[in-house]
């Protein structure tokens, strides 16, 4: 509950830091506001229950959550070190919506009642849909910013729409009053149902599921890479766990409905997203189809849905952020070395010869790609396996076997740029900010001690 | 009768139509039964004043739309101060304080826009 308190005055600050202090100055004060509400999570710590009215809950499992979002948020201010430094950015502002961005995070993770998730989602949108559309100049990124602002409120909308259903079937915005209608009759249960369908596609959406996923790689190749990385592991981390909330307090009981077409939706995220990544040539289109079947993979906890799979699902958020964020992180320090017609370019080629011009981020990106791919000893093998063991405690085994193939896809365009990061080249070094580098290795770091031992961060869920 | 059927509701379709039919039919008459000299003059939106020029979707300055919704911003703040002047007495210091803080916050974000050069109207 406080960080909410700490990032809504922080990001007013924020703006008003812009006016007088120094461009460059502004990400230390950005990382000090993320670490004070950081440590004022610890304030909630074994205080379990309901705030504001009912409206939010908090408790040890949420406050986890709450952790790796803002350690997430944290990573990404890391990873821009360096690239708001010219005449046309506002770093002030950035970081302030980034902050207000978090909140809405926040929000959604321990929210109570559906309005407060309503809330929380638009103050995550709207902020985003600013940050998608920041670089005024680039001519992609306004394209990005209207098409992410359009399918963004239509998907809003519908699942409001969802929510009045769900009110209208139950009388009630409380999350656990979903169970009040398990004894209706068919027909007390229409609109229920409706609501039920209506909110998941809604949500689904913001996490760019498969039949909902076209917005996707459009709004990551235009958004400024930094709010790529953004909306790829903050956003989808806050909506998969709202999905949660409602996949077990709110829906539990209409476990055999929804969960048949839930499945069917995970399969085809993991088809669409491994097979269209493997035709991409620019980098952040193959890190969004990537983030795509990744979805569908987080979404495998919601069909487990046993006592560990909140946990799971925990592991898998972090071990994506922190694998994601490097690969962004990387990323975006190699385009922005190579300008190519004014803009930096995006090629998967970027990476050509990146061994000989930057061991260090080679190794890094190394990790990250095997991350992504599920490969033991990284921390990515193991969300992998756990999820993938939650779906199959409940018999969804033809999931699973298509879960394993899709993985072994992935391995051809994760693999892409570390072929190309072994080529011979003869261009020059890279050099690279101490901040972010040291970002880069934080992540690293962890994606291998959590694949090594996965049980320091599970055993706390 | 204690329930209504949906012939009952017939009356007001009946209702709905004649409305309809009548704005319709007025529209259709005025133009083909009136008197009516065709000219282009006649058909311009203006008769009088400048000669219109041009498209009317010109790509406007943010500025005005800012400008806009400053104004929008401190209209809403004369709104709450009405209220307060009514209950002046009645609400006290505590009423004092309370519009003391809301014009503080607004004065900050007065403060803000300044700073930002919003009002720095012959800047491009």
């Amino acid at each position: 509950m406080y960080p909410i308190i700490v990032f809504s005055v922080s990001g007013l600050l924020m703006l008003f830091l812009g006016l007088s202090v120094n461009k460059k100055s502004l990400l230390p004060y950005n990382l000090l506001f993320m670490l004070v509400g950081l440590a004022s999570n610890f304030l909630d710590w074994n205080a379990p229950g309901l705030y504001f009215n009912g409206m939010l809950e908090i408790s040890n499992p949420i406050i986890l959550v709450q952790w790796v979002l803002i350690f997430a948020a944290i990573l990404v201010s890391g990873i821009s070190s360096r690239q708001f430094d010219d005449t046309h950015a506002y770093p002030a502002e950035y970081y302030a919506i980034m902050q207000f961005a978090l909140v809405g995070a926040l929000i959604m993770v321990s929210f109570q009642n559906l309005l407060m998730l309503f809330v929380g989602l638009e103050i995550l949108s709207v902020g985003l849909y600013v940050l998608t559309g920041s670089d005024k100049r680039n001519l992609r990124g306004n394209e990005a910013a209207i098409k992410y602002f359009l399918m963004g409120s239509f998907a809003t909308g519908i699942f409001l729409f969802g929510v009045a259903m769900f009110y209208g079937a139950t009388g009630s915005f409380d999350i656990s009053s979903g169970n009040s209608v398990a004894n209706n009759l068919l027909e007390g249960k229409m609109f229920f149902w409706l609501g039920m369908v209506f909110i998941f596609i809604g949500l689904l959406f913001k996490i760019s599921a498969a039949p909902f996923h076209f917005w996707t790689a459009d709004v990551y190749q235009g958004a400024p890479t930094v709010f790529s990385a953004f909306m790829a592991t903050i956003v989808k981390t806050a909506v998969i766990f709202a999905l949660f909330r409602l996949a077990a307090y709110s829906f539990n009981l209409e476990y055999e409905n929804w969960s048949k077409f839930l499945v069917i939706i995970i399969g085809l995220s993991m088809v669409i997203g491994n097979v269209t990544a493997v035709f991409q040539t620019n980098f952040k289109r193959v890190l969004a189809f990537s983030s795509i079947s990744q979805a569908g993979f987080m979404l495998l906890s919601l069909i487990g849905l046993g006592a560990q799979s909140y946990g799971n699902l925990g592991f898998y958020s972090l071990s994506y952020a922190l694998a994601t964020i490097s690969a962004f992180g990387v990323f975006l320090v190699i385009s922005s070395n190579t300008i190519v017609e004014g803009r930096p370019s995006e090629n998967i080629n970027v990476f050509d010869g990146l061994f000989s011009r930057n061991p260090d981020l080679a190794i890094i990106l190394l990790i990250s790609m095997l991350s992504l791919a599920g490969i033991p000893l990284t921390s990515g093998f193991w969300s992998k396996f756990f999820v993938l063991n939650d779906a199959a405690a409940k018999g969804y085994f033809w999931i699973l076997i298509l879960g394993v193939l899709m993985s072994a896809v992935s391995l051809y365009y994760y693999f892409n740029p570390i072929r190309a990061s072994f080529k011979k080249t003869d261009l020059g070094k890279i050099e690279i900010s101490s901040l972010s580098k040291y970002t880069l290795y934080v992540c690293a770091a962890l994606t291998i001690l959590f694949g090594i031992a996965p049980n320091i961060l599970r055993s706390l869920f | 009768m204690n329930k209504g059927l949906p012939q009952d509701y017939l009356p007001l379709l009946i209702q709905f139509s004649l409305a309809l039919g009548f704005v319709v039919m007025t529209i259709f008459a005025s133009t083909y039964l009136g008197p009516r000299l065709r000219s282009k003059r006649k058909e311009d939106p203006f008769e009088c004043g400048i000669e219109s020029q041009g498209d009317a979707r010109l790509p406007m300055s943010v500025k005005y739309f800012l400008i806009a919704i400053l104004f929008v911003l401190f209209d809403v703040e004369i709104i709450f101060m009405y209220p307060w002047a009514v209950n002046f007495k009645k609400l006290g210091w505590f009423g004092f304080t309370e519009m003391l803080m809301f014009v503080g916050f607004l004065m900050a974000g007065f403060y803000y826009i300044i700073k930002k050069g919003v009002l720095n109207w012959d800047e491009d």
